[in-house]
């Protein structure tokens, strides 16, 4: 009785995490299709060996070790990891939604878009979940201290772009040898 | 100017500095604008961060909502195999998550989308996307997407069991033996309706399982109609009131009554099955039977039980009676006394899965 009331606590956990489950997938394939079935894979994976699963470790720190898990083993198994791993800039881009009213960032998800799996899943778990780096480095197998490492030199290295972008609107302004006056429209419409 | 590394910054902007630390940087932060302009874009890259995780959560949970809202319930009625539709339809509401797994839709079934967004109390509190109240999916609300038939056909496997096959046929035309049966796996009080004044005629009955619970399918056919089935399945405190629901050309009625749960489908309207579900609550349990009267044993067996079956010729002893590859008995013999549950027909491997669908 006990362990179909388990069976049924960690199937409902699961339900309800679908769409951070997703989020995970795809942010960590980088990409919607493949990350969609790599949930498909580790979901099956999980319920078929939902034993696993120890009482008292939060549910959601344990499917996205088992989902990371599930990714690292597939890709050592490829013949070309590293290609395989790659990104590419449109297929993440897909990944935000366009028909909110919200503005797209295109800067930080083409930023996003470019870094290494793992660093883009860290900065996902920790700003986007919520985990500290101890949480977050048992998901990825990785120690606390690397956790911080990771943040430090994308946090750092996305703000050096912010402070490139900022700069960039000036540039540009000089840069115009003919810059367009709004007089012009009007003189052309008379 | 005071040399400030990104390292301790990013610490400070996240919020990972001891107290005393955070205050010995506000107040760098105070005296020096370069370090105080680098914490500025330290935190907006944050927050963009965050926003973009959430723009992408909240990607997720408006095509999960729209899926809901657009997701066609399939509506046709197509003439195939109704037993193998009747099926499905108490597979599709009872492997939920089986449903997701094997036919992954995006978003297959979510009935729980209104927990999104709550964290477990051991995580660090931090705002989520809003969900709107108004945008939020009733608890109940399922949505199945139409499944392939390799899918269906996997999910309809998951309700086979070994009974299902091991059980012969021979003794369908038996109705009190297969209410014997029936009441065996599923508990005394299950009921075997006569529905033949409703013009349904009692063809087969067969267990199946959920999960490792056992499952009884009574299946009826009426004159030019698609099959009619009865579930039962031991379990659900309490009675309760047939609820009716479709799904797609299926429809359903499920009711509790004495311990075990009831589900009648078919391809009836709604206003057909609840009669019918009515007129099987009123019905009684399944008469108790005791099992066929075993042949008396001749006496040189009863004195003797331990000498090999082979010497004894068509008078075997009924323990072994039915399993012919033990004991050479002749088929017409088991049919004169069977020995349902006890014994079942000879033992054969359940038929191999269908491969999932690639």
């Amino acid at each position: 009785m006990q362990a179909e009331s388990h069976k049924q606590s960690v199937r409902h956990g699961l339900i309800a995490m679908l769409p951070r489950l997703k989020r995970f997938a795809d942010v960590l394939v980088g990409e919607k299709k493949e990350g969609k079935a790599l949930l498909r894979r580790a979901l099956v994976r999980m319920l078929a060996e939902q034993h696993r699963y120890q009482r008292g470790t939060p549910l959601d720190r344990w499917a996205f070790a088992e989902i990371y898990q599930l990714w690292l083993h597939e890709l050592r198994d490829h013949a070309d990891p590293l290609g395989q791993a790659k990104t590419s800039e449109a297929g993440f881009d897909r990944l935000f939604p366009k028909d909110r009213k919200v503005e797209h960032d295109a800067l930080t998800a083409s930023f996003l878009g470019h870094l290494p799996p793992q660093q883009r899943s860290t900065l996902l778990l920790v700003y986007g979940e919520g985990f500290d780096h101890e949480a977050a480095g048992h998901v990825l197998d990785s120690s606390p201290d690397t956790i911080a490492a990771r943040l430090i030199r994308t946090s750092a290295s996305l703000a050096d772009r912010l402070g490139s972008a900022a700069q960039t609107p000036a540039t540009a302004t000089i840069e115009t040898l003919y810059p367009k006056r709004p007089q012009d429209d009007h003189d052309r419409a008379q | 100017m005071t040399e400030l590394s990104d390292e301790l910054l990013v610490a400070y902007v996240d919020g990972q500095l001891a107290r005393d630390q955070t205050r010995a940087v506000d107040k760098v932060l105070e005296q020096d604008e370069v370090i105080a302009s680098r914490v500025d874009t330290l935190k907006e890259a944050h927050n963009r961060l965050e926003s973009a995780f959430e723009a992408i959560l909240a990607g997720e949970v408006s095509e999960a909502m729209a899926a809901m809202r657009i997701a066609p319930l399939p509506k046709s009625k197509p003439r195939g195999n109704g037993l193998a539709k009747v099926g499905l339809a108490t597979a599709g509401v009872g492997l939920m998550l089986a449903a997701l797994v094997a036919g992954y839709g995006w978003p297959l079934v979510i009935p729980d989308l209104i927990t999104l967004g709550q964290r477990p109390p051991q995580q660090q509190p931090k705002p989520q996307i809003a969900v709107a109240p108004a945008q939020q999916p009733q608890p109940q609300q399922v949505v199945v997407a139409p499944p392939t038939w390799q899918e269906a056909a996997t999910r309809a496997h998951a309700l086979l069991s070994r009974e299902s096959v091991e059980v012969g046929l021979e003794g369908q035309g038996n109705q009190d033996l297969v209410a014997f049966q029936v009441a065996q796996a599923i508990g005394p009080a299950v009921k075997l309706p006569n529905l033949e004044a409703q013009g349904l005629k009692f063809m087969r009955a067969q267990l199946l399982r959920f999960g490792d619970k056992p499952l009884a399918q009574m299946l009826y056919l009426g004159a030019h109609k698609d099959p009619l089935a009865l579930y039962a399945m031991r379990g659900g405190g309490g009675d309760s009131r047939p609820v009716f629901k479709q799904e797609g050309a299926i429809g359903s009625v499920s009711w509790r009554d004495d311990g075990i749960a009831y589900l009648l489908a078919g391809e009836d309207d709604e206003a057909a099955l609840v009669r019918l579900a009515e007129k099987i609550r009123n019905e009684p349990s399944a008469p108790e039977m005791v099992p066929p009267p075993r042949p008396e044993p001749e006496p040189q067996l009863s004195q003797a039980p331990s000498e090999p079956a082979s010497s004894a010729g068509p008078s075997v002893s009924p323990a072994t009676a039915s399993d012919p590859t033990v004991t050479g008995s002749n088929p017409v013999t088991q049919q004169a006394s069977p020995q349902p549950a006890a014994e079942p027909a000879p033992r054969a491997e359940p038929a191999p899965a269908p491969s999932p669908a690639q």
